[in-house]
């Protein structure tokens, strides 16, 4: 439990040593940073998974000798399909005018391209809640259909997406070794120079009786708090660089991807601050092993 | 409920009376062996008898061991041979995780005052009630009587630093004095004061043992000894030798290494 006179003491020690202290959350604050910005992406990434898993589109695009016929064939068919909610025509024109609205810098350029170019195809609304299973099913029967040259559901980019998740995860498991690493050095160092500065003060309480647990608490709660605003500090340069570049790259990022960067949610938020302040914890009862034997 | 291994004085205030505890010496060392350089012993079978309440000086020349008798007694030394009990409890076989609880019933006033310069007068004398675990109210009531006892009533607020020697005693005095311990002891209070200070830190000292508190005073300044007629232990070579009514009587044997 912690006491009146161990916040106070606590307190005390961090406003008279506030440069020492200061040095060692914007210490842990660098360390933090690294690990905040491999979530960040983390969490964009997994956004940008979430939004492409459950697209609920396909595209099956058609033989450039396809006839009418055989097209509304299709359209009638695929409109009957179990899990098949809509069904568009789209043709190469169609297909090329659509495309230069979303690459306008680019229109110059596909002036001069084909109109084959660009493949007519019949867009699927499928509903997001089928089994990937049927999803599979239904694209091997119509790959066997003759008007049918190819179909996408955009599941190989859902499983990339999922790969660099994975390894964003991985990243970050290894950034948080280092961090605790960091958190450990940091804190560690600074609590032996507090202690070696506060000599007179744990010799003091030993003399009258304090027991090693209470001499301690103090330094476990600076070392809590400084892990704590470390990752506090590194969550609001975060935020700063995040609206930053959000503002800069927004419109971008949304077409390319088709979702807006988030920032990192609030249990992650917390998560951190709760880590940061717990490996503090530790790191200063490591480093408070042996007191100033009196 | 205490912990099993906390020290636990036969007789202490609160517990319950008892004649056999309350007829015991406060403190007996016996065959009492220390020694920090091999062959060199600094205490060597020394064997000390202190009464309740009363109001020793320990005295010897330099190296004789009156630090160490005293350091022995809060277990800052361990004792290499012998039995040291402080109110029936023997110090040099208590447990290191006991040594705090022991510590509570002691108080000690040093040469160099060991306060924490950068806390206010009453932080420092208010530790020892915090480290109790004593509410607020009653420590600040505490400490403002214990301040009140060492001339320093209303100087609370002031940082330790910045007042002058005698003052800075007085205020570990009053640290010494608040928790109220069985057992005051004093290594070299003086030693770092004018002699006039130092006979009103001895008064100082006199009072708290009037109201019960048994002293034990090591200095080896002689005029401390000369103008109280106080029983003194005399520490030399490794032994301790008795003088019960102080070198300012005429018993005093001149042959004493003083």
């Amino acid at each position: 439990m912690i006491s009146v006179s161990t916040t106070r003491r606590a307190r005390r020690g961090m406003v008279r040593e506030w440069r020492l202290h200061a040095l060692s959350v914007f210490s842990l604050a660098v360390a933090f940073v690294c690990l905040g910005a491999s979530l960040l992406v983390v969490a964009n990434l997994r956004v940008v998974e979430q939004r492409w898993a459950h697209a609920g589109r396909a595209s099956v695009y058609l033989k450039d000798g396809a006839t009418q016929d055989e097209v509304d064939a299709l359209r009638s068919a695929l409109a009957r399909v179990p899990g098949v909610t809509g069904v568009h025509y789209v043709s190469s024109g169609d297909a090329r005018v659509q495309f230069g609205q979303t690459q306008l810098e680019s229109t110059a350029a596909l002036a001069g391209l084909p109109v084959e170019a660009f493949p007519a195809s019949i867009e699927l609304d499928v509903t997001p809640d089928l089994p990937d299973a049927d999803l599979a099913d239904m694209v091997g029967k119509m790959k066997q259909l003759p008007a049918v040259d190819d179909v996408e559901t955009y599941q190989a980019w859902t499983e990339r997406l999922a790969r660099l998740v994975r390894g964003g995860v991985a990243a970050s498991g290894l950034l948080a070794l280092v961090v605790l690493a960091a958190v450990l050095a940091v804190v560690g160092s600074t609590m032996r120079m507090a202690l070696q500065r506060r000599k007179t003060e744990v010799e003091v309480l030993k003399l009258v009786g304090a027991t090693d647990g209470f001499v301690k608490k103090p330094f476990v709660v600076e070392g809590s708090v400084q892990g704590a605003l470390g990752a506090v500090g590194a969550v609001g340069l975060l935020a700063v660089l995040f609206v930053v570049v959000r503002g800069r790259l927004d419109g971008e990022l949304a077409a390319l991807v088709g979702v807006e960067p988030t920032f990192l949610p609030w249990p992650v938020v917390v998560g951190m601050v709760a880590l940061g302040g717990m490996l503090g914890a530790i790191a200063a009862l490591a480093s408070l092993r042996k007191l100033v034997a009196v | 409920m205490d912990a099993p291994d906390r020290f636990r004085p036969l007789l202490r205030a609160g517990a319950r009376f008892s004649r056999e505890a309350a007829q015991r010496p406060i403190l007996t060392f016996e065959d009492v062996f220390k020694s920090y350089r091999e062959g060199a012993p600094v205490l060597r079978g020394m064997n000390l008898v202190i009464e309740r309440g009363e109001f020793v000086f320990v005295t010897g020349p330099s190296g004789s061991g009156k630090s160490t008798l005293l350091r022995m007694l809060y277990r800052a030394e361990a004792v290499d041979d012998g039995r040291i009990l402080f109110l029936g409890r023997d110090v040099a076989r208590l447990r290191d995780d006991a040594v705090p609880f022991l510590r509570r019933n002691i108080g000690v006033v040093f040469q160099d005052f060991k306060l924490v310069t950068s806390w206010s007068v009453y932080e420092n004398v208010a530790i020892v009630l915090e480290v109790l675990g004593l509410p607020q109210r009653l420590i600040r009531a505490r400490v403002g009587e214990a301040l009140e006892r060492v001339g320093l009533a209303g100087r609370g607020e002031d940082p330790a630093g910045v007042l002058s020697g005698g003052e800075q005693q007085r205020v570990a005095i009053a640290r010494a004095i608040v928790g109220e311990p069985a057992l005051l002891l004093a290594d070299e209070p003086t030693g770092n004061l004018d002699p006039q200070l130092a006979i009103d830190i001895l008064g100082l000292f006199e009072e708290i043992n009037d109201s019960g508190t048994t002293v034990l005073f090591a200095t080896h300044d002689r005029t401390l000894l000369e103008v109280r007629a106080r029983r003194i232990v005399v520490l030399d070579e490794g032994k301790a030798i008795d003088v019960p009514n102080g070198i300012a009587t005429d018993e005093y044997d001149n042959r004493l290494p003083l």
